[in-house]
């Protein structure tokens, strides 16, 4: 009996206080996706990635929108939108008490404006992702000049970019590889 | 209740959940105020994959012992106050979910468990998964997660218990006028980043790896009057991992010869 008690003691408490205290969590921890909307360019990256298609891409092209979505209920907290976004808008956070009493309060959704092409004035692709990609080529080292001067061809679907290179023949060289090939 | 509820077949390939009458929700507020007992839980598998159960049973071990606040698991439905739906209701095991619901005495609470319980997880779009034990129970509390931790778990009874509030919320967002996203690194060559990430990578995998070469990054393009070589050194300092220290001081060598090389 006095072994026993000896024993209790020496072992001490191993119930954790939570939920009268803050649960200790590992670093590492992957818990509920925490998204920055004003950091997304809307690439849709996360929505590919995305095993249980928790987070969804729409577009209404009427409206010019292209809404991002997250269902949490589907979330397998699996971080692959956080591997694959290229501005990091979404990072999986330590905040684990996800319980809702109402299924609406699982969504969470953003939507963005669809830019036009330049050429044909279709609906092309989300306007932040194509500001995005010019402050990438001013990041690369083109001036702030030279990237305004492609800002047609950034904003040019690729239907479009297809029939301008045909119209262009005189830019066209199908035997670009021979020739290079002659001057190795 | 005088009338057993009425189980709806599921027509045109759409399940209808079972109805909750208004006698039923005030009975279910009286039994939250009044409930002077433990609370039993029966954990009904709607077609689970077992590791929903493997956590609730984690959730009534000592390290986190859900029994201390009164929550019981039990073997029957005819003994439970809450019903715990797990698994993204299969064909063959939707049957036994509902008859597991009518032989809970009323009023219950009803609990839907882990992502599959929640919308169906990564089975939603399966062929014979109803996707979701709320499209054939009415739901009071919904638990996400694959599986939730004993503590979400906690967490959860406790608010089917009306003991803890609701945390999360709805977010909805509209893309401002001047939105603009904040490029990651401004201070640093795109060419140098690139070959700090590969390499960065190649060494701890894909996920750690852009970790590491994120704090490197930062560290790189701050400006400071420290040199970078000890502020690398106090960054290291802190982390104390030797598996860090060898990844940064190749990072270090490859940002060093790049800088030389321009």
């Amino acid at each position: 009996m006095l072994k026993l008690f000896k024993t209790i003691l020496k072992t001490g408490e191993a119930t954790l206080k939570y939920p009268f205290a803050p649960m200790p969590i590992s670093p590492g921890f992957r818990g509920k996706p925490e998204y920055k909307p004003e950091q997304c360019i809307a690439c849709g990256a996360c929505a590919i990635a995305c095993p249980s298609n928790a987070l969804s891409m729409s577009a209404n092209v009427e409206a010019g929108e292209h809404t991002w979505q997250l269902f949490l209920g589907n979330c397998i907290f699996c971080g692959r939108c956080e591997e694959v976004c290229p501005t990091k808008a979404i990072v999986l956070s330590q905040e684990f008490e996800l319980a809702v009493g109402n299924k609406n309060d699982l969504f969470q959704n953003a939507t963005f404006k669809i830019a036009n092409c330049t050429c044909c004035e279709k609906p092309f692709a989300p306007q932040k992702e194509i500001e995005y990609t010019a402050d990438l080529l001013k990041q690369t080292g083109m001036s702030a000049e030279a990237v305004e001067a492609c800002r047609d061809q950034l904003q040019t679907c690729a239907d479009c970019k297809r029939k301008q290179s045909m119209r262009a023949t005189d830019k066209v060289e199908l035997t670009g590889f021979m020739q290079k090939g002659n001057e190795a | 209740m005088n009338e057993p509820d009425k189980i709806i077949l599921p027509g045109n390939g759409m399940p209808q959940p079972i109805k909750q009458s208004e006698e039923f929700q005030n009975l279910k507020g009286q039994l939250l105020k009044d409930i002077r007992r433990s609370a039993y839980v029966y954990r009904v598998d709607c077609g689970g994959c077992n590791g929903c159960e493997i956590e609730i049973f984690a959730a009534i071990t000592p390290i986190f012992d859900a029994e201390r606040f009164g929550i019981k698991v039990v073997a029957s439905p005819r003994h439970a106050d809450i019903l715990l739906f797990t698994g993204a209701v299969t064909r063959a095991m939707r049957m036994p979910a509902i008859r597991s619901y009518e032989a809970a005495p009323d009023p219950k609470i009803c609990v839907s468990y882990g992502a599959c319980g929640c919308g169906g997880g990564i089975f939603h779009d399966l062929y014979c998964v109803w996707g979701g034990s709320d499209k054939i129970v009415p739901i009071d509390v919904y638990i996400p997660g694959c599986p939730p931790t004993p503590a979400a778990t906690i967490y959860g009874f406790a608010m089917a218990l009306g003991l803890l509030g609701q945390k999360l919320k709805a977010s909805s967002h509209i893309q401002g006028e001047s939105e603009r996203v904040v490029m990651r690194h401004p201070g640093v060559p795109v060419e140098l980043r690139v070959l700090i990430e590969r390499e960065a990578r190649r060494m701890a995998g894909y996920r750690m790896g852009a970790d590491i070469a994120d704090d490197f990054l930062g560290i790189l393009g701050t400006k400071s009057s420290e040199g970078l070589e000890a502020r690398i050194q106090e960054y290291l300092a802190k982390e104390s991992d030797p598996r860090l220290t060898e990844i940064v001081t190749n990072l270090c060598e490859i940002s060093t010869k790049a800088i030389a090389a321009n």
